[in-house]
């Protein structure tokens, strides 16, 4: 079997156990909702600065809230399910490819989910969203990265739920600064290829380095 | 003699240090922010340290990861520890600096927020060290994170030329020559500094190292004498 047929088997088969529990549409995405509504009542309700503060507070709830759908549960195997994966003879690098591939298509489906709530609650510019269909992809193929390098290192730990959002939101600062920023340029008329060439590259390191790192990683999970 | 030998880093970094302090608080001040600049000569090296530290915590993480051999990840976890408490001590020189010269302790400026955020991400990679017991899977984990970690650091670094905000851009060449002088010379002090800190940290994760062997003996030995083979005799006697 193909590395890239490989990846996607793998892909396919966290996508379907997610499926099955739809914990992000249904779990994470209400629970991010609620997050959006209780922002206001502590800021103030006033609908210019919400307006103003609207792009902003998205970006931080994808970053925030995306990590539970990073520490979801489809996203862990459990022993048996990874030594049969090993036993498959699953290359770790596909297998790193696929969990990525998988884990930015439901961040993906969470920030477009969440879109919408956003817009109907702070009335956002929305000047040039076309450019979303850039920005959305590649900062929720960054935070799937992320979540697979640093889910990796924290696989079968019993810290795993405090540990892993302790790394994942800080080294997420380049995805944030990228898509905010590229908004606001966007506001102001400047150029936002910067900032897409910041996250793209972001993307690209993580991608290189997680590639690099999967076969060390899998002999580190026992 | 022998002491000179043995001790030439200890020695040294005294002396260095020592002439880094007479000249930083004798040397003229800035003529516009008076004694208060004198903070340049610890926080400036306490920052450029901090990118040092975690430079070797990259090398030690991918040597580790090339040859497996453990001295790579005491030297990776040793540096990313005094890293640590350098970008504590920039952050905190920095505030006190700003108090006088903004106007208040801190600042949503982007140096600020990008260093503060990389003091966290180094602190989840030393929380990630104890979180694992097992000394090469600690090693294996620590080495990746310690890679990831690193792509923070030329954020931290352009974030003066990508926002152009209330923190200055890199002035090692556009200040005057005696300041300029005393920073380079405070830069080296701290590099002496941390080197010394560096090699006694080795030192004790070293102790640390054969202390862990000796408990984890210890609890074998343990296990060992209350998990015991079957005896066929009373096997058949309970048979």
């Amino acid at each position: 079997m193909s590395f890239w047929r490989q990846a996607f088997e793998i892909a396919r088969k966290d996508l379907l156990v997610e499926s099955r529990t739809a914990e992000v549409a249904l779990m994470t995405v209400p629970f991010a909702a609620v997050g959006l509504i209780l922002i206001p009542l502590a800021i103030g309700t006033d609908a210019p600065l919400l307006t103003d503060l609207g792009p902003g507070l998205f970006w931080v709830v994808v970053l925030l809230f995306g990590v539970l759908v990073i520490l979801r549960k489809s996203a862990v195997d459990g022993g048996p399910q990874r030594d049969l994966v090993r036993l498959l003879g699953i290359d770790p690098a596909a297998r790193f490819a696929g969990a990525t591939l998988a884990t930015s298509l439901l961040v993906l489906l969470f920030e477009v989910l969440l879109g919408p709530v956003v817009i109907a609650l702070y009335n956002p510019a929305l000047d040039g969203w076309g450019w979303l269909f850039i920005i959305l992809p590649l900062v929720a193929t960054g935070m799937g990265l992320l979540g697979s390098l640093t889910g990796g290192v924290t696989t079968s730990l019993g810290t795993r739920t405090s540990l892993t959002p302790l790394l994942i939101a800080p080294l997420a600062l380049p995805l944030l600064l990228g898509a905010t920023q590229a908004l606001e340029s966007l506001e102001r008329g400047r150029s936002i290829l910067p900032w897409l060439a910041l996250l793209a590259a972001v993307d690209l390191a993580l991608a290189v380095t997680g590639v690099l790192a999967a076969r060390p990683l899998e002999e580190a999970i026992i | 003699m022998k002491f000179l030998r043995t001790r030439w880093l200890e020695v040294t970094a005294l002396l260095v240090v020592g002439a880094a302090v007479v000249r930083g608080v004798t040397v003229a001040a800035d003529v516009t922010q008076g004694d208060v600049q004198r903070i340049m000569y610890v926080h400036v090296p306490a920052a450029w340290l901090a990118f040092l530290a975690f430079g070797v915590t990259v090398v030690g993480s991918v040597a580790w990861l090339r040859s497996g051999k453990p001295h790579w990840d005491r030297l990776a976890a040793s540096s990313a520890e005094i890293g640590v408490v350098f970008t504590g001590l920039a952050i905190v020189a920095g505030m006190i600096w700003a108090r006088p010269v903004w106007g208040q302790f801190w600042t949503w400026e982007p140096r600020l927020v990008t260093t503060a955020l990389l003091f966290f991400i180094y602190l989840g990679y030393l929380a990630l060290r104890r979180a694992v017991i097992d000394p090469v899977e600690r090693a294996r984990r620590s080495a990746i994170m310690g890679i990831v970690a690193f792509i923070q650091i030329p954020i931290v670094y352009q974030s003066v030329n990508w926002w152009r905000s209330l923190h200055q851009t890199s002035s090692r060449n556009s200040i005057d020559a005696p300041l300029r002088v005393t920073l380079w010379l405070a830069v080296l002090a701290f590099t002496f500094a941390y080197a010394v800190m560096l090699r006694r940290r080795l030192e004790l994760s070293l102790l640390e190292a054969a202390l862990e062997l000796r408990q984890l003996e210890g609890s074998q030995a343990v296990a060992g004498a209350a998990v015991v083979a079957p005896s066929l005799e009373k096997a058949g006697h309970h048979g």
